[in-house]
């Protein structure tokens, strides 16, 4: 019997050990403001047994972020960091929340479904708050807007004009993000309107952009006719030194906010309220400017275009 | 070869009569592995990144293997159960068993996962707000970390293929032996411990060896939940350095090597066990390297 015990006994005991190693660490606690400092959030908040109140207790802020993301978000191996403008951004809400901060990397669509289930806080990911997404997740104001570009192969003469010369071409995006929603007109969101300037085209999502965009770098119409993606992201693989090209000039600007769960178990209210104004402050002082100057090579994205 | 062309192959046969049959196999293999080499040159991949992000990438072996591990033990436990209900005359343990069995060899594997990464945590919140007695802990406790799930779901999946694979080793051993134990007057946990499942488990290693083989793969499935960057297994690592550097393919092509190594080693393993359960079966006892051969000697 006691053979039996041993069986059951060690994977109960190796699946325990194993949640344990899950759990993050700290980070970016090497950051300008000390957590609990004067003035924060966390120090001025009557917040009592609500979402922001039990962040405030446990004195850390678990935030989502996909590091497959240059430059808005990158996994650094050696340094066993993350880094760039989401990351810059979410460090300083935790700050002046008055937190540490630590890292959540699950799958976009487990992020954008919602129902988090407690697993993490904040999604600081660059999301469009779309009208679907609306209704599970809770949005801040936008802390930033990206242009979405069309790219072509370098060979491409054909495509100058995005507005008529992509109607009924394969066009590769992320399989259901907003510029797949963009490309079947379905995207919609209160406050925004969109002008869906390409008709027909055979949309092809993949699981990320920067497939499509590899895609596209095989030829002139191999598999894609175009891509389309931020245009930061874009930059980013031109400058890689691949054989593609943005054309025209942006399709569309989207907003991007931050996130919070609405099913949360905790009132989530008074955290999106105490976020929504710490990026409003955020806009402000400059300090989204200067990060955004920092990671698009010199280019202020928070204010509408 | 057909008697006709074959003069110049059936020559070649001959001269070549005393190299030993490993040796020309090994050479089918070095040159096969030298077009695959060619095949990568002309490729062009960035060999700097490779080597850069080599060690971050085999970093994940080690969850890899935990993974796997955790998986192939869980699986495991979950087959001997299921296997000998499905044997048992109990109505009720034989349908619940055969429930298993179908739900989840009838279902992918990555539907699985999600099922435990993100089902479970609502059932137990709607629980916990349906009968408030459970407590919050019980809640808590559902909502598993990815690799957790993910390990859970493979033990899971894996158990109930294994199930098949104990159901038949077990029915393997005679039914003497079982009458014999029966007999001698001993319970049914004595005969099945002591005298059907030592016979059984010749059967069943050798299957379940591949069966961890393959689960060393399949842990790359869990990437799809999304795991910490610093304790990811190899294929989300991959994903991670891959597409933030824009160099997928190269990411790819090193975590297949790993795995394909990985797997060659354990296939060679599992050949040389099966050598050695099957000794006291051979006919011929002095070649025991016999079976081994016959399974290809590491082509994983």
């Amino acid at each position: 019997m006691r053979r039996v015990l041993t069986i059951v006994a060690v994977p109960i005991l190796f699946l325990a050990a194993c949640g344990d190693a899950e759990t993050g660490t700290p980070a970016g606690s090497d950051g300008d403001s000390p957590p609990a400092a004067e003035g924060t959030v966390c120090e001025t908040t009557d917040a009592t047994d609500d979402l922001l109140a039990e962040i405030c207790d446990r004195g850390v802020l678990t935030v989502s972020t996909d590091p497959a993301y240059p430059p808005q978000s990158k996994y650094l191996p050696k340094e066993d960091k993350y880094v760039g403008f989401d990351i810059d951004v979410a460090t300083e809400i935790a700050n002046r929340l008055g937190v540490e901060i630590v890292w959540e990397t699950p799958s976009w669509d487990v992020i954008t479904a919602g129902g988090w289930n407690g697993r993490w806080d904040v999604s600081v990911g660059s999301m469009t708050p779309t009208d679907d997404r609306q209704e599970v997740l809770d949005f801040t104001q936008p802390y930033y807007y990206t242009p979405a570009v069309a790219l072509v192969h370098e060979d491409n003469t054909a495509i100058t004009d995005v507005t008529t010369d992509l109607d009924g071409k394969t066009i590769g995006v992320c399989g259901g993000c907003t510029y797949e929603q963009y490309l079947d007109g379905s995207l919609s969101m209160s406050g925004f309107t969109f002008d869906f300037v390409i008709d027909d085209a055979t949309v092809k999502g993949y699981d990320t952009d920067t497939t499509a965009l590899q895609d596209l770098a095989l030829g002139d119409g191999d598999r894609l006719d175009a891509a389309m993606t931020s245009a930061t992201v874009a930059q980013g693989y031109v400058d890689e030194g691949n054989p593609v090209k943005v054309v025209g000039d942006p399709l569309f600007y989207e907003p991007l906010s931050v996130a919070i769960d609405k099913s949360s178990d905790l009132d989530p209210a008074s955290l999106v309220e105490a976020t929504d104004t710490i990026v409003g402050e955020m806009h402000k002082d400059g300090t989204l400017t200067g990060f955004s100057e920092e990671w698009f090579g010199g280019l202020d994205l928070t204010v509408q275009q | 070869m057909s008697q006709t062309e074959g003069g110049a192959w059936e020559r070649l046969a001959l001269a070549s009569a005393r190299v030993p049959f490993r040796l020309k196999v090994a050479l089918v293999w070095v040159t096969l592995l030298a077009l695959v080499c060619v095949l990568f040159y002309l490729a062009d991949y960035d060999t700097e990144w490779m080597r850069e992000n080599f060690s971050f990438i085999l970093g994940g072996l080690k969850y890899t293997m935990l993974m796997a591990l955790g998986g192939i033990v869980l699986a495991t436990v979950l087959a001997m159960l299921g296997a000998l209900a499905r044997l048992s005359s109990n109505p009720i343990l034989y349908g619940v068993a055969g429930f298993y069995v179908s739900f989840f060899r009838g279902t992918p594997l990555i539907v699985q996962m999600f099922l435990v990464y993100l089902a479970l945590p609502q059932i137990g919140g709607n629980l916990v707000d349906r009968y408030p007695d459970l407590g919050t802990n019980f809640e808590q406790r559902l909502i598993l970390e990815a690799a957790t799930a993910g390990t859970i779901a493979l033990g899971l999946n894996y158990g109930a293929y294994m199930t098949e694979i104990f159901r038949a080793g077990i029915q393997s051993v005679s039914h003497g032996q079982g009458e014999a134990a029966d007999a001698l007057g001993m319970t049914y946990v004595n005969k099945m411990r002591r005298v059907v499942l030592p016979q059984a488990l010749r059967v069943i290693i050798p299957p379940t060896g591949n069966e961890f083989i393959a689960m060393m793969k399949d842990t790359a499935l869990v990437s799809f939940l999304g795991v910490t960057a610093a304790s990811a297994e190899m294929f989300r690592r991959s994903q991670l350095v891959g597409k933030a550097d824009f160099k997928n393919l190269e990411a790819y092509v090193l975590v297949a090597i790993f795995y394909w190594v990985l797997t060659a080693l354990f296939t060679m393993l599992q050949s040389r066990l099966e050598a050695r359960l099957a000794t006291g079966y051979v006919r011929d006892a002095g070649r025991v390297t016999g079976p081994a051969r016959e399974h290809g000697g590491g082509g994983a």
